[in-house]
């Protein structure tokens, strides 16, 4: 039992001395993360509505592969990235492969199918309605979708929040593309996993704390936004 | 704007709730539709609307079938209206913003509607917190602030007190007076058609009945 207590211990200083080494792996992280969640949010919520709100044949077919995509293991995504990325590959000659921007390309694929669907999914039991009232106002369908974001903007942010945690909680993909290579492509859940297996447990529980907090953080900052209205 | 409509049919699976042979609602007129529950009022209202086109048959506006232009030059107030969350101020100002009004003008609008609907006190509120009847009031001044040519009501008044029943046909007699809009409503208060109405409509289980 010591031994945890001791890990706590240990990880409390690393934190509190600000240990460069999990300083940069936590930024590094949030980094591509934090892009990956953007780049695909910024990408999907708008397809997601357009789809939710749009009458189209074998829109329950898409329904159903939507939603399967969205639980893809992250393993099969890593893998799906690194083999485009690899040197014979089709992207090989970027030289992509272990950097952080594979991370990142590999992290927006994983939560695409997740944006997109919770937003089609919100979309087609809420949207509706909304889109009748912009219609009848006079607006045009961009006036629409814009006004559709703003009304279900908290929805939406729980959804962007969802697929974050998603992101910086998945161990598969960084692995499998960035390959933790020290002060290189090393986040939180790749040294986690590493620092366990080598018994350096409190680096391990030091960085579980940082994915707590996070979480905590974040979720505190919704819980505000949907409070004050 | 004038509202034709020819062989309407509208059915739900397999139930036929509207069917209207022929009917012309002219321009400028006042047209008030009544008739029991479930006679097929809103959605004779949706379709003219454009917002249901799940029918058969044929709406015309001034003789042309629905377009782009058409959907800006006329609105429809719904029976649960739908404010948008935020301010009522904002929500009143939507229509001109959408259209490329300027700044100076959109508020001079806004300030005289607020002011003729006497909704001073909501202005600053968030919409969707006010009661159904203060929504209802801030549904129509949304709708009448861009003109329309079509005004489309659905038991604009259902949830009013007398006083601003009052205010709500006179905001509704004014818009038609000064601007020669068409307005289409649907009520059950046969007073109030009587008040209000040019002609009356009466539908019954889906027909135009006399
Ligand atoms: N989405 C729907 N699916 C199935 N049936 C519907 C739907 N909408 C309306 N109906 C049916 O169509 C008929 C006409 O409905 P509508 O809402 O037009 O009536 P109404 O005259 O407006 O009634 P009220 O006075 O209660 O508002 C009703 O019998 C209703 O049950
Ligand atoms: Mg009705």
């Amino acid at each position: 039992m010591d031994y945890i207590f001791e890990g706590f211990k240990e990880a409390l200083k690393l934190l509190t001395t600000f240990n460069r080494e999990i300083y940069g792996i936590v930024s590094l992280s949030l980094i591509v993360s934090t892009t990956a969640t953007i780049i695909a949010s910024l990408i999907c919520i708008p397809i997601g509505i357009h789809f939710g709100i749009k009458n189209f044949r074998g829109k329950r077919a898409f329904s159903r592969i939507l939603y399967t995509f969205m639980s893809i293991p992250s393993v099969i995504v890593g893998l799906m990235v690194a083999i485009i990325l690899s040197r014979k590959g089709p992207f090989g000659r970027f030289d992509l492969l272990y950097t952080p921007k594979a991370m990142i390309i590999a992290q927006t694929l994983l939560v695409t199918p997740l944006i997109l669907g919770l937003t089609y999914s919100l979309s087609k039991n809420r949207a509706k309605e909304i889109e009748n009232i912009g219609i009848t106002l006079g607006g045009s369908k961009k006036d629409i979708i814009i006004l559709i974001i703003k009304e279900l903007r908290l929805d939406l942010m729980v959804n962007v929040v969802t697929a974050f945690s998603r992101a910086i909680s998945e161990v598969g993909a960084v692995m499998i593309v960035g390959g933790n290579i020290k002060y290189r492509t090393r986040v939180i859940t790749t040294t986690i996993s590493m620092m366990k297996s080598m018994g350096d447990y409190p680096t391990a529980i030091a960085l579980g704390l940082v994915l707590l907090i996070i979480s905590f953080a974040i979720n505190s900052v919704i819980y505000s936004y949907s409070g004050e209205d | 704007m004038e509202v034709t409509v020819k062989n309407l049919k509208r059915y739900y699976s397999e139930r036929l709730v509207l069917d209207v042979d022929d009917l012309t609602m002219e321009k400028g007129k006042i047209i008030g539709i009544i008739g029991p529950n479930g006679s097929g009022k809103s959605t004779l209202l949706n379709i003219i609307a454009g917002l249901d086109e799940g029918y058969s048959g044929r709406v015309r506006y001034d003789e042309q079938p629905i377009d782009k232009e058409i959907y800006k030059e006329m609105t429809i107030v719904f029976q649960k209206p739908y404010l948008f969350r935020r301010k009522v101020y904002e929500n009143i100002e939507y229509p001109l913003k959408i259209r490329g009004i300027k700044r100076a003008e959109i508020d001079e609008r806004v300030e005289k509607i607020i002011e003729r609907f006497e909704i001073e006190d909501l202005r600053d509120k968030k919409a969707h917190l006010l009661s159904g009847g203060e929504s209802q009031k801030v549904s129509l001044a949304r709708a009448l602030i861009f003109e329309p040519k079509l005004l489309l009501l659905d038991e604009p008044t259902s949830n009013i007190d007398p006083e601003s029943i009052k205010i709500m046909e006179r905001e509704i007699v004014r818009f038609n007076e000064e601007t020669g809009g068409t307005v289409i409503i649907v009520t059950h208060n046969m007073e109030q058609s009587d008040r209000l109405c040019d002609d009356i409509v009466y539908l019954e289980e889906g027909k135009v009945g006399h």
